[in-house]
């Protein structure tokens, strides 16, 4: 599995994943062959299967173009079972350039207005590229159970009906993810995290295996799931 | 009593007024602008103009002309309710 940080100037990738001192080549050498592709990757510190593609910092997003875009997906995907682009903010060449070697999407948004209306413009934007992206889910990210059982936040149903889109998951709000981000550890190789296991159960998905979503609703917060959560802290 | 509440929770729907319906009802609205790229205000000047042109073949019962500008999956649909008194014609 390969992940490619697309966010040319703004690298990041690296430092959720704890391998910044490991960086020495990046996406725009390779594209520019001042390395070959094997040397840019940085090989993940748990996982060895898990390599990273880290953006430059020092270039911008017109250092790449979509046609070489798409002949490093095409390297990449003849290397690795899973390729997983991160694009950057916006609709404009970064995104287009994200999405020249794609074949499917995930589109993240937070149950916010603000986002869930640039998630319709980018939706929108993948509909009319639907011969070569074939199928699209929504991860909707950071949701508060509590606000949204109170009526202060909008919920999975409201965003889905909204956005008229398949859900791949819903990541719940999670101070973890600052701990585990500052210790250089993603919060999904973390045992007793809701968030770690929400992003497990995407992963299991995107293999296409069928995953039920997890429980966050705070209205079966009741005496009987809480003594269940006792023993089993995450699960429900 | 609060207790009580809690034990006994009774599951409900969120009640209109409240944060979250605001947000959905605004997000209806807004997105199905974008998609159309409608500027703010055409669509009132659509409902007049189609409200009169309705008018010039029926009377038309007062205050009871409607438009709805619904979603169904990605696309718009604008449906519009005349409640006819008589022909003109």
């Amino acid at each position: 599995m390969c992940l490619v940080d697309m966010d040319i100037g703004l690298r990041n990738l690296d430092i959720l994943m704890g391998l910044e001192n490991r960086v020495v080549y990046n996406l725009v050498d390779v594209v520019e062959e001042r390395c070959k592709l094997r040397q840019a990757l940085v090989k993940d510190k748990r996982m060895p299967n898990l390599s990273l593609l880290p953006a430059a910092q020092t270039r911008d997003k017109t250092a790449v173009n979509a046609d070489q875009m798409k002949k490093l997906c095409e390297e990449l995907k003849s290397m690795f079972d899973f390729v997983l682009v991160d694009s950057p903010a916006g609709i404009e060449s970064g995104f287009q350039n994200a999405i020249a070697g794609a074949e499917e999407a995930i589109v993240i948004t937070t149950p916010e207005m603000s986002a869930v209306r640039d998630a319709d413009r980018i939706i929108g934007l993948l509909e009319a590229q639907k011969d070569q992206i074939t199928q699209y889910r929504l991860v909707l990210n950071r949701l508060r159970p509590k606000m949204v059982a109170n009526s202060d936040m909008m919920g999975v149903e409201d965003v889905l009906e909204i956005l008229s889109v398949k859900l791949l998951g819903v990541v719940p709000e999670d101070e973890e993810i600052i701990i585990s981000t500052n210790k250089g550890e993603p919060v999904s190789g973390t045992d007793n995290t809701r968030s770690g296991l929400a992003f497990r159960n995407i992963a299991r998905r995107l293999r296409g295996e069928e995953v039920p979503f997890m429980d966050l609703d705070v209205k079966n917060d009741t005496w009987v799931t809480r003594i269940v959560n006792f023993f089993n802290p995450v699960r429900v | 009593m609060q207790i009580l509440d809690w034990l006994f929770k009774v599951p409900t729907g969120p009640a209109p007024g409240t944060a979250a319906v605001t947000a959905k009802d605004r997000m209806r609205n807004m997105l199905t602008h974008d998609r159309l790229e409608l500027p703010a205000g055409k669509l009132e000047v659509l409902e007049e103009e189609l409200t009169a042109v309705v008018a010039r073949y029926f009377d038309l019962e007062p205050d009871t002309t409607r438009f709805d500008l619904k979603q169904i999956d990605r696309k718009a649909a604008l449906i519009a309710n005349f409640q006819l008194v008589r022909s003109k014609c």
